[in-house]
């Protein structure tokens, strides 16, 4: 979720907020006409289902070093409210948890925004991949979440790719621009510019569902 | 009287927030529906009750989509799976959805309710396994017999997005992927 979007919501607030109180306190109601009250009414009405789906989405949304997801997506029975949020966060067709966790970042650990200027590593503690049975990978997006061209057509890193393990059994993965001296083989290729990252995990493990399972924080180190 | 307005505007404000919150997700699905019935994957509109796979040649090399293609077909980053998708309108009665024998290989084709962005049901390996199978999709209201054999999956609505997803291992497993993908396919229940 970027910044400007976050600060376009919270001016919806204010301004909706700030027409509420001037009409119920400050106003002289006997100058009001019904046709104004009704439209006022619809455009107010909408601006705070923004921004209250909005709000809840971030109530209702699971961030851990930089990570976001949400838990419960396309469950029969969600309210309405629930399923408001989650189009906020996810808009567009959902998978329900058993099949598919997904998380996005476009921050690192430290919360400074994914930029191809910049090298990153994100490790995997040793035993500490995601676990399913099924498949995970994680896969590199420019800002408008378009693939991204590299010179050696890798669009993302996965159980299928190969990756080296250090001495102690973690996993790096070494997300940048360049190719990294000597270990190509744990390298996902970033734009120069700015980067969205996706993990998923297909038929995710208990510890995933359990919700005890915690994604490593993409780390800066140039 | 002077107070009446409060009311009104109160009312008006407070159902609005309500329906837009209830469509909200409906919305949003508008924008997909138009995405495959009328501009589709690269190859022209995708009809109703039909399923449409990506091109072999979109995922081996994704940073060159179709110019033809909706951008909802090219937003977003997927290198795992092969995407096939299709609009259904149980109106028109009910549809049979064939898969093939997966081999243990995943795969899920879900159906979502557009109105409430809600999976009600799953056909794929977690779902049902990996076996060859037939499934009736039926809308609501929908009398009939399900024919042996079919296991019978009821909407609750006539519209259904349908969503599948066959797992790619790497690059010289696209063409089998793609193999089995087309092989998920939609027929009108034989009358």
């Amino acid at each position: 979720m970027s910044k400007t979007y976050t600060y376009f919501i919270a001016l919806i607030g204010v301004v909706c907020a700030y027409f509420i109180i001037r009409l119920f306190l400050f106003t002289d109601l006997s100058t009001r006409t019904v046709q104004s009250d009704v439209l006022q009414g619809l455009l107010i009405g909408f601006g705070l289902a923004v921004v209250s789906a909005n709000a809840y989405a971030r109530i209702k949304a699971t961030k851990s070093g930089g990570w976001i997801t949400m838990f419960g997506l396309g469950v029969p029975g969600n309210g309405m409210f629930l399923r408001a949020a989650h189009a906020q966060l996810f808009p567009g067709p959902v998978v329900v948890p058993e099949e598919a966790m997904y998380w996005w970042t476009n921050t690192d650990g430290a919360g400074g925004a994914l930029d191809g200027r910049y090298d990153y590593v994100m490790r995997f503690p040793a035993g500490g991949l995601p676990p399913n049975n099924a498949f995970w990978s994680l896969t590199m997006g420019d800002a408008k979440n378009h693939f991204v061209p590299n010179p050696i057509n890798r669009y993302s890193v996965s159980d299928r790719s190969g990756l080296v393990q250090n001495t102690d059994g973690s996993v790096d993965m070494y997300i940048q621009n360049t190719a990294p001296t000597g270990r190509e083989s744990n390298w996902l290729p970033a734009p120069s510019g700015k980067f969205i990252l996706w993990l998923r995990v297909y038929l995710p493990g208990a510890t995933i569902l359990d919700r005890t399972y915690a994604v490593p924080p993409v780390v800066k180190t140039k | 009287m002077e107070y009446q307005h409060l009311l009104i505007f109160g009312g008006v404000c407070t159902a609005a927030f309500l329906l837009i919150t209830y469509l909200w997700p409906r919305m949003l699905f508008i924008v997909y529906k138009r995405a495959i019935l009328v501009t589709g994957g690269g190859d022209g509109p995708i009809p109703v009750n039909q399923l449409y796979t990506e091109p072999q040649a979109l995922f081996a090399d994704p940073v060159h989509p179709p110019a033809s293609a909706s951008k909802l077909f090219t937003t977003g980053v997927n290198h795992d799976t092969l995407v096939t998708v299709g609009w259904l309108d149980l109106g028109e009665g009910a549809q049979v959805l064939h898969v093939p024998d997966m081999a243990g290989r995943y795969y899920s084709v879900q159906f979502t309710d557009p109105s409430k962005n809600i999976n009600f049901a799953y056909v794929g390996k977690r779902a049902t396994g990996t076996a060859a199978g037939d499934y009736l999709i039926s809308g609501p209201g929908w009398k009939g017999t399900v024919p042996q054999g079919m296991k019978q999956i009821s909407s609750p609505n006539n519209s259904v997005l349908v969503l599948g997803r066959v797992f790619v291992e790497n690059d010289g497993d696209i063409s089998a992927a793609y193999g089995l993908a087309k092989q998920i396919q939609l027929t009108p229940l034989s009358l």
